[in-house]
């Protein structure tokens, strides 16, 4: 994700072991991220990625390896270059927006005219301003997103990191964080669509200097917002490339069948085994197959399944298939893998 | 801007935040202060007139009973107000902060602020009632200027040494129920020993050695010299008092602040 002509990583992570009484939750974890990268972290829950977010912000020690950010040792120094949106909501309910964007300035050294500048700017560019003497704790999911993500750009940081900043939001919601995320970084550099971007090239939008470090088991958002994607699994980084890269050797097409019940395992045994036919795995009564042609393989499918099949859908391969190929097990919980 | 400005900015902004909360709590506020008035009125009255003590002056057991109820509304306030760490901790706020710019000491420092803050100005509210009420009879016996600085310096410093006592329990103590039933059982124990309700003298041995290794019985007895007493005799002396106290709030508070608060 930083190669060698690449100036000083943002965040540099090497050897990183992270661990929580005897179980490691990170083991041997080697990263970087270069200014103005957008760097996702995927895998499923406890696979490690809040971890890693926590370890980079200083907030939990390594047992083994180093963090950098910006080139240095994490420090008060360096942390004042720092944002940081957690997965949870970190809002006092009983403090208004006003406040809360003021007190996370004056804590990150600002006052005065600009502190209150910055504060006014952001409560208009993240659309607050008319709700900015409401109590956080009045506010929907989105908008208390919206402040969270206010409040950590508010220092006009060089290094961001998202801990599954969208979870739970609606779609709209969504996507006005992410639009919010790019408008608030005015210097723009238009770059090309992510399914046509190269290594090192800059997501449409945002700042030439802003590396975002985002932990997310979204793969849509994984795919639409991030230049190169670690894949994360048990504590260890199995995978890390652009979302091509990582999904350059995967069949074309992925199918969910959910069939009636008791079929499921029967028909998984039997199209495993066929020759146009990747990775297998199944939850319950669904089947997921990644196929090269699912054209081919649909029709035969029916002939297999015989009544036992409910509804079906086709997509093409995402991040989550390539995730399953790499890492051997699914992003999804309580998941059966049936063949490789 | 220096690492010193900076954390002045952090302490002043924390400390803001806090003062204003308590402020917004009428409730906090209002029974914060009502609770130990209706002490003095209550118990103070009640005692004197009921049971007649002949051990206090003049069988006043109001005017006795002032500065060992402005040590215990010190002491439910300042607890109280610590109590905030906990908020901060499970709303997330605490991690905002610990990602700031600040050594997790600078960011305990600024959180402590408000607690002692907020304990010492309401210990002095009610000093401030006692002295208006004609019928509590206080002394002043160094002179009311040195004995309010006497009365200030043992509610700060008491204050300090129970946000330490705090910080360092709530290191180690996981929820903010835990941390009240552990203060319960700690402080409730200290007001009992510090002679905040009975003179000290003549007490049986057993009772005055717990007395005296009770760091609560200091600062009664500081606020009875200069606010209570006619003199020094059955006394510890303000100098005792002094030295103990400010040595305790030093290494409690210190200790406090050398711990690395959880944040889960």
């Amino acid at each position: 994700m930083n190669d060698a002509s690449s100036p000083t990583p943002a965040i540099e992570v090497r050897g990183l072991a992270v661990a929580y009484g005897e179980r490691r939750a990170l083991d041997g974890v080697s990263l970087a991220v270069a200014p103005g990268a957008v760097v996702g972290l995927l895998g499923p829950n406890g696979c490690g990625k809040s971890t890693l977010l926590s370890a980079v912000a200083g907030l939990r020690t390594p047992i083994e390896g180093e963090v950098r950010l910006l080139g240095a040792p994490p420090s008060p120094q360096a942390r004042a270059r720092l944002g940081v949106v957690f997965q949870e909501s970190c809002l006092d309910p009983l403090m208004t927006l006003h406040e809360t964007l003021w007190l996370h300035g004056r804590l990150f050294g600002l006052g005065g005219a600009e502190l209150r500048r910055r504060v006014d700017e952001a409560l208009a560019r993240f659309g607050l301003s008319a709700r900015a003497g409401d109590r956080a704790g009045t506010l929907s999911g989105g908008l208390r997103r919206r402040l969270e993500l206010a409040r950590a750009l508010l220092p006009s940081p060089s290094v961001l990191l998202l801990d599954e900043p969208t979870s739970g939001l609606d779609l709209d919601s969504r996507r006005a964080f992410w639009e919010l995320l790019r408008e608030a970084n005015t210097s723009l550099t238009p770059g090309p669509p992510p399914s046509q971007r190269e290594r090192g090239d800059r997501p449409v939008g945002v700042r030439e200097q802003l590396a975002v470090l985002l932990a997310t088991n979204d793969v849509l958002e994984a795919e639409r917002e991030c230049d190169a994607v670690a894949f994360l699994h048990h504590g260890r980084l199995v995978a890390q490339g652009t979302p091509a890269e990582l999904k350059g050797g995967l069949r074309h097409d992925s199918v969910r069948v959910a069939c009636a019940d008791g079929r499921a395992e029967a028909l998984s045994g039997a199209v495993a085994g066929w020759p146009d036919v990747g990775a297998v795995t199944r939850a319950g009564a669904v089947l997921h197959v990644t196929v090269d042609d699912a054209s081919s393989f649909v029709p035969r499918l029916f002939q297999e399944g015989a009544g036992g099949i409910h509804t079906l859908q086709i997509e093409p391969s995402t991040l989550e298939d390539a995730y399953f190929q790499l890492a051997g097990a699914s992003l999804r919980e309580a998941t059966e893998e049936v063949a490789p | 801007m220096s690492a010193v400005t900076t954390a002045f900015g952090a302490w002043g902004a924390l400390l803001a935040r806090d003062l204003r909360a308590f402020l917004r709590s009428r409730s906090q506020l209002s029974s914060s202060l009502a609770f130990p008035l209706m002490l003095l009125a209550v118990i103070g009255v009640g005692v004197s007139e009921g049971l007649e003590p002949e051990r206090v002056r003049d069988g006043d057991y109001v005017t006795f009973l002032a500065p060992g109820v402005i040590v215990m509304t010190a002491l439910f306030s300042s607890t109280f107000s610590s109590a905030s760490f906990y908020q901060d901790r499970d709303s997330g706020m605490l991690r905002v902060f610990l990602v700031s710019p600040h050594p997790p000491a600078v960011i305990l420092a600024g959180k402590s602020l408000g607690a002692i803050v907020i304990g010492s100005a309401q210990a002095l509210a009610i000093l401030a009632v006692a002295a208006a009420v004609p019928a509590i009879d206080l002394q002043w016996q160094y002179g009311v200027a040195p004995s309010l600085l006497l009365a200030l310096a043992a509610v700060l410093l008491l204050n300090v040494l129970l946000s330490g006592l705090a910080q360092v329990l709530a290191s180690r103590i996981r929820t903010m129920q835990g941390f009240h039933l552990v203060m319960n059982l700690v402080l409730f124990p200290l007001l009992f020993f510090s002679g905040a309700f009975f003179p000290l003298d003549d007490l049986p041995g057993w009772l005055y050695g717990l007395a005296l290794v009770d760091p609560l019985t200091y600062a009664v007895d500081l606020l009875q010299l200069s606010l209570y007493a006619e003199d020094g005799s059955g006394h510890l002396g303000a100098g005792v008092d002094l030295a103990v106290l400010g040595g305790l709030a030093i290494a409690l508070y210190g200790w406090g602040l050398r711990r690395r608060p959880t944040t889960e």
